[in-house]
């Protein structure tokens, strides 16, 4: 195991986060409680409880979610992207390191900002409504599971994209969407029937679903099922990445 | 002694069908200084580029330091150090803290002494701390020779060193490169600049369409190819070679105020003798006379000429 190499990388990752501090956790914040504002106190006074909680209370799981999907990926698709953009990437496949030892130091930074950067956003919702966190080992396995499953995904994005369109396509079309629909901002009980059936295919229900319940003791699909759908998610991002350096896929000719 | 590079067979064909490589084998010896020549697209750099793990192999074996280079990845990678063609470096670190990153990534502890005396030995220690993107090319590219021997690699790779470098730069970059030999550092360089293997190298190799055309001792490639000329400069001009003269390889230049002789250095007979007997027959008086070695650059232009 190449140890040096693992926190040579995950130093230099993490020292980016520090030099881009405005928009790698300022901005974040800024927008998570610019949320609060607008759906908590402004929209939230007007709708009234939700399952014995009060709405900007209830919204606090899915907001942090939010930031933790979209800035994991960001984090890591821009941290294996680069590299390939400037072209150093040459001295990452010439060094003396493992496929395995690349994907834990940049998805671990990765994983770490958010972690970070999740907190953060925890101890600010703190300050705008009144929390309890009922188990707060389990919301802390559920924030490190979803940092990492997700900094795996951006890692990949980040292999695949060949520009920084493609880079912002998946995070802009795919995650934000489901995220907003994957029971953030209300409870998918709310919903007919027929709308509960379709939005049980998105994956950002479980995960909200049983981060919310690390928090209120209640989750709107069965805390095993969201968990096994996170692991799922997590196996085939690791199987996905495997193969591309296996392959080299648009790494090595 | 074996090899520190030992190549076999190695070829290389990408995904659109380009071969760049056709059954490469070449043996690099320790602590030489080998010269790779080739014109542009000839093959160099992917050569460089699959020793280094960064292109993969259609087919074929390369050994570094007796460890294969994709079975043992790690033990060859960690003897190999890189300098690339293109100046790619960070924009936004400082230019300690890139060296130092490129020591961990190649898997050695943190050792600012020795980061130190790189930097020093590069007169890149005074912009330790600038950002690299405030270095000027020139500065960039001891930068990338900085990363390159921030691990102490027994092998350097360095491609098209002095490309877009001035003067001053390059005789550092070449003493810099005879330093390191002397250490017991082996250096294959490629490089456009004919003047740089000549004045560096130990043995050359000649690449062109992916294939290896020559691989010599510098001296012996020099010695077996190489022609001189004699150059006379008439007293007055000649319309044309006389007959009487004609078995001589002569030919007439700048108006025919110049006869120009090429002969072989190795030929049992240069002719001078007999050729100088013949002027003098024919009354042709000449003011000057110069001889001149034909450079690796003739050489190499003549046999990549012959290929094509």
């Amino acid at each position: 195991m190449n140890l040096h190499a693992i926190r040579a990388i995950y130093l230099f990752e993490m020292a980016r986060t520090w030099r881009t501090l405005l928009q790698s956790i300022v901005s974040p914040v800024i927008s998570t409680s610019l949320y609060f504002v607008v759906f908590g106190a402004a929209i939230g006074s007007r709708i009234t409880e939700i399952d014995g909680i009060s709405y900007g209370a209830f919204i606090v799981p899915g907001l942090i979610m939010l930031s933790l999907l979209t800035q994991s990926i960001a984090n890591a698709s821009f941290g294996i992207y680069f590299p390939k953009f400037t072209g150093t990437i040459y001295e990452l496949l010439s060094a003396p390191i493992s496929f395995v030892e690349i994907v834990v130091s940049y998805v671990g930074a990765a994983a770490t900002k958010s972690i970070i950067l999740g907190l953060i956003i925890l101890a600010t919702a703190a300050l705008f409504v009144p929390l309890r966190i009922a188990h707060p080992v389990w919301m802390l396995v559920f924030l490190v599971l979803t940092s990492v499953t997700f900094s795996l995904f951006g890692f990949i994005i980040g292999i695949w994209a060949d520009g920084f369109e493609k880079l912002q396509i998946v995070p802009l079309l795919v995650i934000t969407p489901l995220t907003f629909l994957g029971g953030s901002f209300y409870s998918i009980n709310m919903l007919p029937p027929f709308w509960q059936t379709v939005t049980l295919f998105n994956p950002v229900v479980y995960l909200v679903s049983d981060f919310r319940w690390s928090f209120y003791d209640q989750a709107d699909v069965p805390i095993g099922v969201s968990v096994a759908m996170t692991l799922v998610f997590l196996t085939a991002c690791i199987a996905i990445v495997a193969w591309m350096f296996r392959t080299g896929y648009k790494l090595k000719s | 002694m074996q090899p520190i590079i030992s190549i076999s067979n190695v070829s290389k064909t990408y995904a659109t069908g380009f071969e760049a490589l056709k059954s490469i084998s070449l043996d690099i010896k320790r602590g030489e200084i080998f010269a790779l020549l080739g014109p542009n697209g000839a093959g160099k750099t992917t050569l460089i580029s699959i020793i280094c793990g960064i292109v993969t192999a259609s087919t074929g074996q390369v050994l570094a330091d007796g460890h294969d280079i994709v079975r043992d990845y790690r033990a060859a990678r960690s003897k190999i150090g890189l300098v690339p063609q293109e100046l790619t470096t960070d924009a936004f670190e400082t230019v300690f803290d890139t060296v130092s990153f490129s020591r961990g990534l190649f898997g050695k502890p943190r050792n600012p002494a020795h980061i130190e005396k790189v930097l020093r030995d590069l007169s890149l220690w005074d912009k330790r701390n600038n950002k690299i993107m405030t270095l000027s090319g020139g500065m960039k590219r001891r930068v990338l020779i900085a990363k390159a021997l921030s691990h102490e690699p027994q092998i350097l790779f360095l491609d098209e060193p002095t490309a877009g470098v001035d003067v001053e730069l390059r005789r550092d970059m070449w003493n810099m490169v005879r330093d390191l030999r002397e250490t017991g550092v082996t250096i294959i360089l490629t490089t456009h600049y004919i003047e740089e293997a000549e004045e560096m190298a130990d043995r050359i190799g000649v690449i062109n369409g992916g294939e290896l055309i020559l691989v010599e001792n510098k001296a012996e490639l020099m010695r077996k190819l190489g022609k001189k000329e004699m150059l006379l400069h008439l007293d007055q001009p000649l319309q044309a070679v006389p007959a009487s003269l004609a078995e001589f390889d002569l030919h007439l230049a700048r108006d025919g105020h110049e006869l120009i002789y090429v002969y072989d250095t190795q030929g049992e007979r240069t002719g001078i003798t007999t050729l100088l007997r013949g002027l003098a027959d024919e009354g042709i008086r000449f003011r000057d006379i110069e001889t001149r070695q034909s450079s690796l650059e003739d050489i190499f232009i003549s046999l990549v000429k012959d290929r094509t």
